[in-house]
């Protein structure tokens, strides 16, 4: 069991901490959905908590949202303790719940404008509709709007008080590629106007592009925290060099290359795990020159969160 | 206060646009004030000779005669001789007969002052065997003394219709399923409240409200706004269909028929938070309701007379908040036989009232 990594804050800093989780519990019945949960959120990033279905993300994340209370530990958002003065918290907030549950029976516009009524200051309807590109169906009932759909429109309910924090469980599930990529565009949007979000996702693509840093999730317990490079390079530190147009150099010459600790060959290309990538690139591309052979492609890749998930918890995120 | 009314529009759009919503709280009550209306009331013209035997020659007597008069259904003649009128009637020159006794101002005027008084009774002659006439006035002045009681003091009975036909036919006419049937609404838009609400926590509705500022309480008041509005409109149809259709006489003034339409729709609407607090899913709710509302419908003195009900099934009545609500309003809308008296109609369902509010504020969940 690694422990959490949080790093030191700077207090009214950029990288001042707006979310603070301390050794959170929340048990149902007999489960223990949340374990011991620590982890801290800095203003003005995207900060993430992948993990599959099941591993607690949304216990969390609807502790932070003051809609439920933790059995142990203490849940601090904007300097407010959640768990004593959800009320204090609410209007600064923006909350996408993992089902979009919405009123069946009102439009869209008709259901921005009433969440609008809640709060002293609000986005105008027209532009959450035309940013979550609901324009055609502004005047579409609920309950006739595709999954995707009500999906964009629970996002639009989160934004409607222009919150300090927005949080998004599952936020593009059931959206169609285009889709995704569009509200991904958004997020990335919020975060330039200086939004913090908290967003859970079991789509490793998803947290690799959007978030600064993430926390992995499972069986309740935050497994590791950092930036997608910190969690990737602390548990693989080789990287793969992919090199096309080497078939003649052999298998053995290969592995005989500076700072190389394994070959792997699939038909014409050639695969370097290395821990010095120039080093090994010069002496690829040394050791060609030498046979006369030209090298086709050159590519660099890092291991992916999917090899971290899988070293972390011995099993894969997706199904 | 904005948050208030954008509630009251989603919850009323919501209502509007669903359908079965719709047809329970205002088609169906039309349906059976028309219903029973044609069935209760004949073609006969509804207009009556009664001969006026005035025996107490106060100025009370006179007044009384002009508030007969004003019903514009009953056309009063005076007649001096018992025998006279009683002759006149077996040949048709008259539909009934009233009988004022002496010392009606005597006890209008005690009764005014706030005494003690035992009650004086008209005596009224009708043809039994001419249905709709002897119901049409038996409930005429019943209605008129309903409402002299009311203005006289406060509803405690000074005056009363004495007659054999009248009682036995009380049943019969439209005057009793009027608000019979308005109380059956107010009862059935109260409980249904209950399922849309499980059916918002059931879709979490209720808990992603739960994550903006909105208070519960203005969750609660648009909801129950906008069922005060529908018990208004429901109110007007169904008086007004059976004022405009079949002649019913509304004796009670406005504002004591709105207190009790008010305080029935709230009862009621709490009764749905108490049903909306023990059911889960929308399913549920639906059975429960149908259980609390059904019983209610049948056995509360909607659709017969109380006294008609056997000894067993009549303590069963008297659990039910619709009982009072229904006597309440017979007796305040068209002077109909009390029941109960009728500060403990109002009693009992402010104690319904208060016992489901502070059930639903134990019990209600919101997620």
């Amino acid at each position: 069991m690694t422990t959490p990594l949080t790093s030191a804050t700077m207090p009214d800093g950029p990288t001042e901490a707006i979310i603070r989780v301390e050794d959170v519990h929340k048990r149902y019945g007999d489960v223990l959905a949340v374990d011991g949960v620590s982890f801290e959120v800095r203003r003005g990033e995207i900060f993430g908590l992948l993990g599959p279905n099941g591993a607690g993300k949304t216990t969390t994340v609807e502790m932070l949202e003051g809609l439920r209370k933790p059995d142990r530990g203490r849940l601090t958002v904007l300097g407010v303790d959640v768990a004593r003065h959800p009320d204090r918290l609410k209007p600064r907030i923006g909350v996408q719940l993992q089902t979009a549950a919405l009123f069946p029976l009102l439009s869209v516009e008709e259901l921005i404008d009433l969440f609008a009524s809640f709060y002293r200051r609000a986005r105008p309807t027209s532009e959450l509709i035309d940013a979550l590109d609901l324009g055609e169906k502004r005047r579409s009932k609920v309950r006739d709007l595709s999954g995707g759909q009500q999906q964009r429109l629970s996002v639009a309910l989160a934004l409607v008080n222009e919150p300090e924090i927005v949080f998004l469980d599952e936020p593009t599930t059931g959206m169609d590629p285009a889709a995704r990529r569009s509200l991904w565009g958004l997020v990335t949007g919020l975060r330039e106007r200086g939004t913090t979000i908290l967003l859970t996702t079991h789509y490793m693509e998803e947290a690799e592009i959007l978030c600064n840093r993430l926390a992995i999730m499972d069986h309740g317990r935050i497994m590791e925290v950092g930036t997608v490079a910190e969690l990737v390079g602390r548990r693989f530190q080789d990287r793969a060099v992919h090199v096309g147009g080497l078939s003649g150099l052999g298998r053995d010459r290969l592995e005989a290359l500076s700072g190389v600790r394994g070959v792997a060959v699939e038909g014409d290309e050639a695969i370097l795990y290395t821990r010095d990538v120039p080093g090994t690139i010069a002496a690829v591309l040394a050791a060609a020159e030498a046979s006369g052979v030209e090298p086709t492609d050159l590519l660099v890749r890092r291991p992916t969160l999917e090899d971290v998930f899988l070293d972390l918890t011995g099993r894969a995120l997706r199904d | 206060m904005r948050s208030l009314w954008m509630l009251t529009l989603a919850n009323y759009r919501s209502f509007v646009r669903d359908r079965a919503a719709l047809f329970w709280t205002l088609a169906f009550p039309v349906i059976f004030v028309v219903l029973f209306g044609t069935i209760f009331s004949g073609s006969e013209a509804p207009e009556y000779r009664i001969g006026w035997v005035d025996r107490d020659g106060t100025p009370a007597a006179t007044q009384l005669r002009d508030a007969v008069t004003a019903t514009t259904i009953l056309v009063p003649t005076d007649v001096t001789d018992d025998a006279a009128a009683e002759a006149a009637m077996r040949d048709g020159d008259l539909d009934g007969i009233v009988v004022v006794p002496s010392g009606l101002g005597e006890a209008f005027a005690a009764g005014s002052a706030g005494g003690e008084v035992e009650p004086i009774a008209l005596l009224v002659t009708t043809d039994p065997s001419r249905q709709t006439a002897s119901a049409a006035i038996g409930q005429t002045l019943a209605g008129v003394a309903g409402a002299v009681n009311l203005q006289l003091s406060g509803g405690r009975p000074v005056l009363v219709v004495e007659g054999r036909a009248i009682q036995a036919d009380e049943l019969n006419g439209a005057s009793y399923f009027v608000p019979s049937i308005l109380a059956m609404a107010l009862m059935q838009l109260g409980v249904f409240a209950a399922i849309p609400l499980v059916a918002l926590r059931e879709k979490l509705v209720l808990k992603r409200l739960a994550a903006t500022p909105l208070s519960r309480g203005t969750l609660v008041g648009g909801n129950v706004t906008v069922r005060l509005l529908i018990a208004a409109v429901q109110t007007v149809i169904i008086v007004g269909l059976g004022v405009l259709a079949f002649q019913v006489v509304i004796v009670g003034g406005p504002l004591a028929v709105a207190f009790l339409v008010v305080l029935g729709a709230v009862t009621f609407i709490a009764l749905g938070y108490v049903i909306a607090s023990f059911t889960k899913t929308e399913e549920a709710a639906n059975g429960v309701t149908q259980f609390v509302q059904l019983p209610m419908m049948f056995l509360s003195g909607i659709f017969f007379p109380l006294e008609l009900l056997p000894e067993w099934l009549r303590g069963l009545a008297l659990l039910m908040p619709l009982t009072y609500l229904g006597d309440a309003l017979r007796q305040v809308m068209v002077g109909g036989v009390p029941f109960m008296p009728l500060p403990v109609d109002v009693a009992v369902l402010a104690g319904w009232l208060v016992g489901c509010v502070a059930i639903s504020a134990r019990y209600f969940r919101w997620q």
